[in-house]
């Protein structure tokens, strides 16, 4: 994806998000979910999160390897088997939407208006929390983001780490 | 450099094989024996009966891949060659396990470590679970069978950084430690057993027992799920199965295959889900119960040198220190210490964290060196694994951890964090919830006997899926006799590592290879005399 695409997918989705269209808007009107079918808003909030130090510090960089990360993403979470898609989707969605959020995190404000020191604060708050579920919440998400991000050859270079190219000789 | 590919040769020159994802009818198809699956267990059967002059049919769930499409990369690999693309986990998400799911099963991506079975576990098998006939003496002959056709043999080459860490270790504490034997012909020592082998070196089933079966007139089906078995009073009538597509997905296509004799050879998950769903028969309840994993925990060391744990043999050394430590059933639960490969995606995701501690962890990539201890389980009477069970949709695998288990995850990060730092190691990282980075073994001793260990908190893997469908002479105890044949049906046998009625307490596949080809022998021969 183009940066502008990234940058306006984001855009609209974040009015969408702060409006809690799930909740609140009209069933015709499906802009939050005809623009984001595979949560990529939501993930573009979290990826700096999750990633912080891993990601390049170049800008231009940075948004290329988010989205790569976020394609790679969509396709791990195409391999799911249909329960565990089925579960990852009630969580993005609950955290698309802002009685879900409540829920979640204590709070009704959309992720994409949370600072990044909040949105540590929440994922620690589900990481040490005493319910497996809020435990669970915060390690799909972890693994899901680590191993997308760390399945790309491009976000390699940090480990200097390359595949063998004996095959490619 | 392009390497020759058994499979691309072997299709070309008129394997009968076909790819249910293609299929657009429904097909019937019919032979002396059908196996399900196409592991450790169905290849060397699929091998054997072949041999033998019967004619076979091998249903495999998984796609044919091969080393054309073995490209070195876990977001390849993990999709195409294992179940739920290597992120399976229990019901409660407390361990994750690895299990393969292609033509050759597991051994397509296992890391090639083949151990007889520890003369332990078969004195157990024989003392507590009514097992007969399965003594070392009795086996080993199977076991040079196998070693001698699957080139299984002592890794004469210098372990890599990452084994070599466990032997001194090993070497500065006086602890036991092996060379590991491994099923290669012309390995290249690259390391990437894992995710397929580009080199077709690694003596997998997918290159050695199906090529062989093809060969000599098998029927090789993949992408075809097994559904159920059809049945009537003690004779299967029928194996169901639903052809996938590429995407892995149900088509419409319905296949059933008809046999004189059937074998489920499906892995220790599959297996018994396939024979639940089917209603077998199952008077004590025994099918899915008593499945066992080798609960795994993780150590990381962070070393001054390069570890390049993704360099190399995965696997070359092990410890058989703690295994039998406290005896077979009584004390604390043993452990085998062994070591994994170090791959970008297993390593992010089976740490701990995010962020900037994360990164950090990971840009130490190269100087990380990782131990792994193997929980053996099924002996202790407050270790008697998980189960199996039929869900909506599929199947769930529940595995409680208790209190004893976690005693010995206590022991078993001790006792890496002390061979690590035996071997060198500058920091040591306990892969749970909240451990630091520990300086010294003393502070890991004192740290480690405090660290808060739990089910999500502490990373619990698993490699080895065993049980579920145990063997044995006594019907209360076992679904299938010492030879694999069904307690119920006469024309049934099972033929993988869902028989073991324990866990094995070293790595599986050797096992499995030595017990089918002494069942399946016996099998052709009684198939024969009664032709």
């Amino acid at each position: 994806m183009e940066r502008r695409t990234f940058l306006t997918t984001a855009l609209v989705g974040t009015a969408a998000l702060a409006l809690g269209v799930n909740l609140y808007a009209p069933e015709h009107i499906k802009v939050n979910k005809a623009l984001d079918s595979e949560h990529r808003l939501l993930f573009s909030v979290l990826l700096p999160v999750f990633l912080d130090d891993a990601l390049p510090e170049v800008e231009k960089l940075r948004i290329a390897a988010q989205n790569r990360t976020l394609d790679a993403i969509t396709q791990t979470i195409s391999l799911l088997p249909a329960d565990g898609q089925a579960e990852l989707e009630q969580l993005l969605d609950m955290l698309e939407n802002r009685l879900g959020l409540l829920v979640l995190t204590g709070s009704m404000t959309p992720l994409m208006m949370r600072n990044p020191d909040q949105l540590i604060a929440m994922l620690e708050y589900w990481r040490n929390s005493f319910l497996d579920m809020m435990v669970t919440a915060y390690q799909g998400l972890r693994e899901l983001v680590l191993a997308s991000y760390y399945s790309c050859p491009e976000h390699w270079n940090r480990l200097n780490y390359a595949k063998p190219t004996f095959l490619e000789v | 450099m392009a390497i020759p590919d058994p499979i691309v040769e072997g299709l070309a020159s008129g394997w009968k094989h076909i790819d249910a994802s293609q299929l657009s009818q429904d097909q019937t198809l019919e032979a002396d024996v059908v196996i399900v699956g196409s592991g450790a267990g169905g290849g060397v059967a699929a091998e054997i009966l072949t041999d033998a002059g019967l004619t076979v049919i091998i249903v495999e769930g998984g796609p044919l891949k091969s080393s054309e499409s073995f490209n070195m990369e876990e977001r390849r690999a993990y999709p195409n060659l294992y179940h739920q693309a290597a992120a399976m986990k229990t019901k409660d998400k407390a361990i994750g396990i690895f299990q393969g799911r292609a033509v050759g099963g597991s051994t397509t991506v296992n890391w090639t470590t083949s151990i007889r079975t520890p003369k332990p576990t078969l004195d157990f098998w024989a003392k507590d679970k009514s097992v007969q006939g399965l003594s070392r003496e009795e086996l080993d002959p199977w076991f040079d069978k196998m070693e001698k056709r699957l080139n299984i043999s002592k890794w004469e080459y210098e372990p890599n950084r990452n084994n070599q860490a466990l032997k001194l270790g090993c070497e500065n504490l006086g602890w036991h430690y092996t060379v590991i034997k491994r099923n290669v012909k012309g390995c290249w020592n690259t390391g990437y057993c894992g995710m397929g082998c580009p080199v077709n070196a690694k003596q997998s089933m997918l290159v050695t027992t199906i090529p062989a079966a093809l060969d000599k007139g098998a029927t090789l089906v993949s992408r075809a799920k097994v559904i159920e078995l059809e049945h009537h009073n003690d004779k299967i009538l029928a194996v169901k199965a639903q052809a996938l597509n590429e995407q892995m997905q149900p088509t419409e296509v319905k296949l059933v295959f008809k046999a004189k004799h059937y074998i489920i050879a499906a892995g220790a998950i599959h297996t018994p889900t396939i024979l639940l769903r089917s209603n077998l028969a199952d008077p004590h309840e025994l099918l899915g119960k008593r499945t066992f994993l080798h609960p795994t925990l993780l150590s990381g060391a962070i070393f001054s040198d390069p570890i390049n744990g993704h360099s190399g043999a995965p696997q070359s050394i092990y410890s058989d220190e703690f295994v039998w430590k406290h005896g077979a059933a009584s004390g604390e639960l043993g452990y085998k210490l062994e070591v994994p490969p170090v791959h970008p995606v297993l390593i992010a995701s089976k740490t701990i964290g995010y962020g900037k501690t994360h990164a950090a962890l990971m840009e130490q990539f190269n100087q990380l060196q990782v131990t792994i201890a193997l929980i053996r389980d099924g002996y202790h009477e407050q270790s008697q694994g998980g189960q199996v069970q039929l869900t909506d949709t599929g199947f769930a695998i529940d595995y409680p951890l208790n209190e004893t288990f976690w005693r010995s995850v206590r022991r078993a990060f001790g006792s890496m964090a002390e061979l690590q730092f035996a071997a060198g190691a500058k920091r040591v990282l306990p892969i749970t919830e909240g451990a630091p980075y520990l300086n010294s073994w003393k502070e890991a001793k004192s740290a480690i006997e405090t660290l808060d260990l739990g089910p999500l908190k502490t990373v619990v893997a698993s490699a080895h899926v065993m049980g579920g469908c145990p063997m044995g002479e006594d019907t209360k105890l076992s679904m299938v006799d010492s030879q694999g044949n069904s307690h119920y049906y006469e024309n049934l046998s099972v033929m993988d590592g869902s028989v073991f009625p324990t866990s094995l307490g070293a790595n599986p596949q050797l096992t499995i290879y030595g017990m089918t080809a002494r069942n399946a022998t016996l099998l052709a021969e009684r198939l024969k005399s009664s032709s």
